[in-house]
């Protein structure tokens, strides 16, 4: 009985214009080599919480490189740094709005975690390796998406609204516009430093 | 000894001409840079090492593109350090980054010289020379970071005798940009040509010989010089310097250097400096319509043809040089050797550089002055202090027939301090055929005006890659 009332909630749910919409579009990344890396969200919506995740994301660490390089995450997720390389890593930010965090170094195979409990475009670096450069974006809303190398995204399962819609990235200056959503809605943008 | 004036005057410029023919000069030409941004020759160079308004601003830049990208760059650089560890300056090292590829450059020139000049005993030599190679230049250069860039450039003259003479032409680093508008200051150390000589420095020209009347006019002598010394020895405009240097461009237009550097050398105990003075020198520039001197064009059109536009850029330097404690032997009429310091020696001059499409006409005057103290070498007692002065000027016409063909002419007078001396009178024509981007063909005719048997005549094939 239990089961035939949750699949009739899921079923009343998916048929509900409120989760049926989403914000597609491109994003033109403008003095940098590609438009990838840079993430689109909605800021935040008046009235509304959202509880953090019980999942956590995941950044591995591997061929010396942050990856995924941008992941976005809303406020208060945890996440799990995997080192994947034969070599040690450590995972440390200079940024005061992550409390400057610095997870220590480990070895092939082990992770380590911390949540991101603020608001806050958080650069993740590596001690051991100077090189290497990640990014946590934590935003207000679970309603986001990063472009992919061509800067087209798609940020899915957003109620009808209307909505700030900004893009952040790593290099460039960011942009914000409103959008309103109506089942669809496209929105593109172009940013440059 | 020599005692004829006329002679001695040939004969100077015959060693001078000669020794064109054995030392290696400037030359700059940096397929570095193509490799970079995986672009033609011709995007900075009229014909290498020449440069059009866009390569001149892309050195003045510290040798990046004007609002350059990173989309601009096809090599992507090492990472030496994740763009927020800025942030962890100074419990971190500030992040910078290097050229991808070994950041190198070779450049060749392959001469066939028929020359005619004088020996010290007066007699006539024609000698026609394949110096195959005459020269051969090793460069590096790039970018450090978003704020450093360098030059390098090791140098092997081909020497009669099938060895090679080496040496560092450039060796400096910049630091673009440290503070304030985007090049409004560059620190520039090392060993490098100075700016004073922005736009008529040999490495700067189209023309296989360079302006040596600007730059290798000797000015020691009983009576004050008599004319050109041997490359790399005249007192005049030194072209190359060890030093420091700040340059910069302001409201894209206006471009000045100062600079302090190590004056006549080398010193003694093996320094490089003749004396712990420094010489100072400074230059301010206006240029007039076309391209900015930062790149800039304001918004408005420019020509397709990247050679061509139509400005004026005038130019006015100083030279300060302090040669106290620097003694040079000297003779007198009767054949006495007395010791010479030219304890004061400044510089004034003029640039300007007009390009009406196709014409390039440039110029430039200095005039010296040399306070050269005369006496006993034994004693050490003064004997004379005279104050004597030099005028030198050149006027050249480089003109694009088409991309592939180009000429110049130029010329040269040099009136020297020693009034009982001839003055130079030096014209030199070029005919030169890019038969790729980056190999050339010169034709070059150089010739004294008062002397019909003076002259040299000179192909030269020159490649970079």
């Amino acid at each position: 009985m239990k089961s035939i009332l949750l699949a009739a909630t899921v079923a009343a749910a998916i048929s509900s214009p409120l989760l049926a919409g989403d914000i597609h579009g491109k994003v033109a990344c403008k003095g940098v080599r590609n438009s990838g890396d840079a993430v689109v969200y909605i800021d935040k919506i008046a009235g509304k919480t959202f509880p953090a995740p019980k999942d956590h994301a995941k950044i591995d660490q591997s061929n010396l490189l942050f990856v995924p390089h941008v992941v976005p995450v809303v406020t208060g997720t945890t996440v799990d740094f995997l080192n994947s390389d034969a070599v040690l890593h450590n995972v440390f930010s200079p940024d005061g709005c992550a409390e400057k965090f610095n997870l220590g170094t480990w070895p092939k195979g082990q992770s380590k975690s911390t949540t991101f409990k603020k608001e806050c475009f958080v650069s993740l670096l590596c001690q051991v390796h100077p090189e290497m450069e990640g990014f946590v974006a934590v935003l207000p809303t679970p309603y986001f998406a990063v472009t992919a190398a061509d800067g087209s995204y798609k940020i899915s399962d957003v109620p009808d609204g209307t909505y700030q819609v900004k893009v952040w990235h790593p290099k460039l200056k960011a942009a914000a516009k409103s959008v309103t959503v109506a089942g669809t809605a496209a929105a593109d943008f172009e940013i440059s430093k | 000894m020599i005692t004829n004036r006329r002679n001695r005057g040939f004969f100077l410029f015959a060693l001078a001409v000669l020794s064109t023919l054995v030392v290696a000069a400037p030359a700059s030409a940096l397929p570095v840079f193509a490799r970079k941004y995986q672009t033609s020759c011709q995007t900075c160079h009229t014909i290498f090492p020449k440069l059009n308004p866009f390569g001149q601003a892309f050195r003045l830049n510290g040798y990046r593109m004007p609002a350059e990208t990173e989309e601009m760059i096809k090599e992507k650089p090492v990472s030496l350090g994740a763009d927020a560890y800025a942030k962890m300056w100074p419990s971190a090292v500030f992040p910078s980054s290097l050229p991808s590829d070994a950041p190198f450059a070779m450049n060749m020139k392959l001469a066939d010289l028929y020359a005619s000049s004088h020996d010290e005993s007066g007699r006539t030599i024609i000698h026609n020379d394949f110096q195959f190679p005459q020269e051969v230049n090793l460069f590096s250069a790039g970018t450090l970071g978003d704020n450093f860039s360098f030059l390098g450039e090791v140098t092997y003259g081909q020497l009669p005798d099938g060895g090679s003479e080496v040496e560092i032409e450039h060796a400096q680093i910049n630091w673009d940009s440290p503070f304030g508008p985007t090049n409004a200051v560059h620190v520039k150390i090392g060993k490098f040509a100075p700016d004073y000589a922005d736009g008529f420095q040999e490495m700067w020209l189209m023309t296989n010989n360079g302006i040596d009347t600007m730059f290798a006019y000797n000015p020691i002598g009983y009576r004050g010089g008599t004319g050109l010394g041997e490359d790399g020895t005249g007192i005049s405009l030194p072209s190359l310097v060890q030093g420091i240097e700040v340059y910069g461009v302001l409201a894209h237009r206006f471009f000045y250097t100062v600079g302090m550097v190590n004056g006549m050398g080398p010193g003694p105990n093996d320094t490089f400096d003749g004396n712990s003075r420094k010489d100072l020198y400074a230059r301010m520039d206006w240029k007039f319509g076309g391209m900015g001197l930062d790149g800039d064009t304001g918004g408005s059109e420019l020509p397709p043809q990247n050679w061509r536009e139509t400005s004026l850029r005038l130019g006015v330097f100083a030279y300060a040089g302090d040669g106290r404690g620097i003694d040079f032997e000297v003779q007198d009429d009767d054949g006495n050797t007395l010791s010479m310091q030219d304890r004061r020696y400044d510089r004034i001059g003029g640039y300007a550089s007009a390009m009406l499409s196709d014409l390039n006409l440039i110029g430039g005057y200095v005039r010296g002055n040399d306070r050269l103290r005369l006496s006993d070498p034994e004693t050490g007692e003064m004997l004379d202090e005279t104050k004597r002065n030099y005028d030198a000027w050149y006027a050249q016409a480089d003109y694009v027939i088409a991309p592939p063909f180009q000429c110049s002419v130029r010329y040269e007078n040099l009136r020297p301090a020693d009034k009982s001396a001839d003055s130079l009178r030096l014209v030199n024509a070029n005919f030169s055929w890019l038969v790729r981007a980056n190999i050339k063909l010169m034709l070059e005719y150089n010739r004294d005006l008062r002397d019909a048997k003076n002259y040299q005549l000179a192909t030269v094939l020159r490649f970079a890659y």
